[in-house]
């Protein structure tokens, strides 16, 4: 029989085996296109992983950012994403605290209802919606894009936050109930700051969705002018003679914002986004 | 089901009240129904017409959108990759996802700070993504290719999303890529709500490291098993962005899945009615899984 102390050594050496390879997995592909990011045409066509000092450079992000409209289609982006991200955040925490707090008839059909509309396939619903989105004028502007990516991000997000409602003690709202506050009080001053890392989580999931878009925004924005950046970086990554130390560049800004939200959520990512699997263990 | 019930939960709202909080649903319901159901049952129904991007006439045609899928191989094809990439994708994920989370679990050092960066995968844009497979997979200059040289497989140089053979798996490789992190650091949670006494009882009974993983952890796990595997099949089944991102479906076919073929018949081929015929069959298959899938759990939760 082996010891408790072997069996330990041998448990830490495995775990930081696996450690070791999903790090060179997963995180080594995003140094990789930092890297490239910063060095010049020739350099990375020499095939060298370490070049010399002098074939490093600046040039890719100034023209990235001078000479295409990328800082537009970024402000493009931007203003997608955040529209998304107030307006779901709105629809989502209202209608979480409805499913999480009252009772009425159908409500669990409702709440089916919403999770199988991730069952449907984008494909086949994207012609009607933008016939619709045609019909309303609202091709190439951003509250057409908004619209269609509401329900990209709605259902999930309305299942997430109905679970972090529920386990929120019912009694904290029920008591300021009973002190005369109205739903909307109650829903501003004793659900939001207790629920807040979960509504944080919820919002962040919009946003990065709604970022890393690409379907709804190429049928709804069609135009150069309203282009938004991953069209942009698809776009750059298919010319026909590809320029990878700018494409790398541009990805480098289209990923950025994404690990600067994260880095604020990290902790509480999983927590939230599991709350409705979590609860009723 | 997905989840517990909520009645214990509610208060006593008035009924005053609960057409307000009904009234909290409604711009929920309203975005859905216009966005989302709408459309889809106009799909639906369009699956059934003739209807082409560029013509005004629509005209229903019956089934024959659906006996012309039946003799159609790209549509036989890419069902099958889809299947593959599917099934494949999930269970790889679901097995890398258990060993990423049991690592992950051991307290030793430097692991919190692993754990708070690996979801990185998960957070970046889909399009950059595959720009960043796209960069390595490149003959010659791409890193995969360099190591390989390095290794002394010069031979093997080649761009590997446009090998026949390795295309599909690399697609495949882009979705794991993606989602271990996020299954692993899920199953982690779940993993540390399981009651450390359990553990402790099975050590005095001389259970293994392996039994108690197969007796006590994954029992423990279970939900969060099922609702990872569920959402998992039914993004990666309808998901369009890493094979049309990646490769558009070739080379000559060899990554074409069904929502890409839906994709170019309606939009670059123009034929609507055809293209939304093989987005019918797709929620077909979804809906037939999820009612399988959904009868299998409750029949082991009655148990």
């Amino acid at each position: 029989m082996r010891s408790k102390t072997t069996n330990r050594i041998i448990t830490a050496i495995l775990s930081y085996l696996v450690v070791v390879t999903a790090l060179m997995f997963f995180i080594m592909p995003m140094l990789w296109i930092i890297y490239t990011s910063f060095r010049t045409q020739a350099s990375i066509f020499t095939g060298k992983v370490i070049p010399p000092l002098s074939e490093f450079t600046l040039d890719n992000y100034t023209t990235i950012l001078s000479v295409t409209d990328y800082a537009q289609y970024f402000v493009n982006s931007f203003r997608i994403a955040a529209s998304v991200t107030v307006l779901s955040l709105l629809c989502s925490i209202t209608g979480a605290y409805a499913l999480s707090r009252f009772d009425f008839k159908g409500k669990n059909a409702l709440i089916m209802g919403i999770f199988s509309t991730q069952m449907f396939p984008q494909v086949l619903m994207i012609i009607p919606m933008y016939l619709i989105i045609f019909s309303l004028s609202l091709l190439d502007k951003t509250i057409g894009v908004v619209l269609g990516q509401m329900v990209l991000v709605l259902p999930f997000q309305i299942w997430m936050l109905t679970g972090y409602f529920d386990n929120i003690p019912a009694d904290i709202d029920e008591s300021a109930r009973i002190d005369g506050c109205g739903i909307f009080q109650r829903l501003l001053y004793v659900i939001l700051p207790v629920g807040a890392p979960g509504v944080m989580v919820a919002g962040f999931f919009s946003f990065v969705v709604s970022w890393g878009d690409y379907l709804i925004v190429s049928i709804i924005n069609q135009s150069q002018r309203t282009a938004t950046v991953t069209l942009v970086i698809q776009r750059l990554s298919s010319a026909l003679l590809i320029r990878w130390g700018q494409v790398a560049a541009a990805t480098v800004l289209t990923i950025v914002p994404t690990i600067i939200l994260f880095s604020f959520v990290q902790n509480r990512l999983v927590e939230g986004l599991t709350a409705g699997a979590v609860k009723g263990e | 089901m997905l989840h517990g019930d909520y009645g214990k939960l509610a208060g006593k709202p008035t009924m005053k009240e609960r057409h307000k909080g009904l009234l909290l649903l409604l711009p929920t319901v309203l975005i859905m129904a216009l966005f989302t159901v709408y459309p889809l049952l106009d799909g639906l129904r369009v699956a059934f017409t003739n209807k082409h991007l560029l013509k005004d006439t629509v005209q229903y045609v019956g089934l024959s959108n659906f006996i012309r899928l039946a003799t159609d191989d790209v549509f036989w094809l890419s069902l099958y990759h889809s299947l593959i990439l599917t099934v494949g994708a999930v269970v790889l994920q679901l097995i890398l996802g258990l060993i990423l989370a049991s690592a992950m679990k051991q307290d030793l050092p430097g692991m919190g700070v692993f754990k708070s960066i690996i979801m990185a995968s998960w957070v970046i844009p889909v399009a950059a993504t595959v720009i960043m497979f796209k960069f390595m997979a490149q003959p010659d200059v791409g890193l995969i290719n360099i190591v390989l040289k390095g290794l002394g497989f010069e031979n093997l140089n080649r761009y590997w999303l446009g090998d026949l053979d390795v295309a599909l798996p690399f697609i495949m490789l882009l979705h794991l890529w993606r989602n271990v992190p996020f299954y692993g650091v899920a199953f982690l949670a779940a993993m540390q709500a399981v009651p450390k006494s359990y553990y402790e009882a099975a050590e005095i009974d001389g259970a293994n490291a392996w039994q108690q993983f197969v007796t006590i952890t994954l029992p423990g796990i279970r939900s969060m098993i099922i609702v990872m595997v569920t959402i998992h099949v039914l993004w990666t089944f309808n998901n369009f962005d890493f094979v049309w991102l990646a490769t558009g479906g070739g080379p000559v076919n060899a990554t074409d899945v069904l929502p890409v073929y839906v994709y170019r018949q309606s939009w670059n081929s123009y034929t609507i009615g055809y293209g939304a015929s093989i987005g019918s069959v797709m929620l077909g298959l979804l809906m037939i899984y999820f009612v399988v899938y959904m009868r299998i759990c409750e029949r082991r939760e009655a148990r």
